[in-house]
């Protein structure tokens, strides 16, 4: 009834550079990410989101990062991903771009879509592969994720039947 | 619009004919009524010297005094706050005062950004808004007693 909300925004950094996302780390995001609201929303944008900003999850091989923010001042935080279009590491600069793929109340229904995500992307991947291990191997994937969504699917199922 | 006080009001020393310009910013507010610009004046500045200097001798055309307001507005509020459509319809060099415009949604931006600004080139001052009308017209006459300058 009265608690903090917050909204979570599920988003995929882009770039050409394969080093790039290799170099992401939770706290050269957190203040890349800030600096950028401070930029875009001055003042009043950078105090009113770094009340609830977090980064909650970073995977570095694919690069999803899952960012936490208040729900009054989300949008602040949505429309200022945009406008980063580099990333800088050690001296280094990558030109990137994110991508906003899912924005969620709570981090389970972010999880739940990146699941769907994952699937999704894992046929796309199948399609485009050139490589025979490379097919093998993501053939592999692709029928331990289908066994996993029907092993879930079948236990919903039978915890229904129970209730 | 004029009324048997026409003279007095010349000779009034609250509306000093002289200054007839003031800062006023006329807001509109974007396609909410069959997609017309709806306009709110946000503020005249009626009084001299709309924007006061702490020392005296500071000049400004009108070109650094938008300027000076839209850096006011990129420190609070970041440049897409900074790009809105503000208009400086008159400014008058001597009393450093201006009629601004702005849509009814920057309204609130405007004047936040206008309290907090401090100094300029190091140089203390203060913005006075005087009135704030969604009609030009308002601006240049004294609804009270329904006289117009």
């Amino acid at each position: 009834m009265v608690r903090f909300k917050h909204r979570y925004l599920l988003c995929e950094l882009v770039s050409d550079d394969p080093r790039c996302r290799l170099s992401l780390d939770d706290r050269v995001l957190s203040s890349l990410v800030r600096d950028t609201i401070a930029r875009v929303h001055g003042t009043f944008g950078a105090a009113a989101c770094s009340i609830g900003f977090a980064v909650r999850y970073l995977n570095a091989y694919t690069g999803i990062v899952l960012l936490r923010c208040r729900k009054e001042f989300y949008q602040l935080v949505w429309s200022a991903l945009p406008f980063i279009t580099y990333l800088e590491n050690k001296g280094h600069r990558y030109p990137c771009f994110f991508n906003t793929l899912h924005v969620g109340g709570t981090i389970r229904t972010c999880q739940k879509f990146l699941i769907q995500y994952n699937r999704r992307q894992l046929l796309i991947l199948l399609q485009n592969c050139t490589d025979e291990g490379e097919r093998e191997a993501i053939q592999k994937s692709v029928t331990r994720s289908c066994l996993l969504e029907e092993e879930e699917e079948s236990g919903e199922e039978a915890a229904e039947a129970i209730e | 619009m004029r009324g048997a006080g026409g003279a007095a009001w010349a000779a009034s020393p609250f509306q000093p004919r002289a200054l007839r310009a003031s800062v006023r910013c006329r807001a509109g507010s974007g396609l909410q009524r069959r997609g017309r610009l709806w306009n709110r004046v946000l503020s005249a500045l009626r009084a001299p010297g709309a924007r006061e200097f702490q020392d005296c001798g500071v000049g400004l055309n009108a070109a650094q005094f938008k300027q000076l307001l839209i850096s006011a507005v990129k420190d609070l509020f970041g440049e897409v706050d900074a790009a809105l459509p503000l208009d400086i319809l008159t400014y008058e060099e001597k009393t450093l005062s201006a009629i601004l415009r702005i849509c009814s949604s920057g309204l609130v931006k405007l004047w936040s950004s206008l309290t907090l600004l401090g100094s300029y080139k190091g140089k203390k001052c203060a913005f006075r808004v005087i009135q704030v009308s969604p009609f030009l017209l308002a601006l240049s006459g004294n609804s009270r007693e329904l006289v117009l300058d």
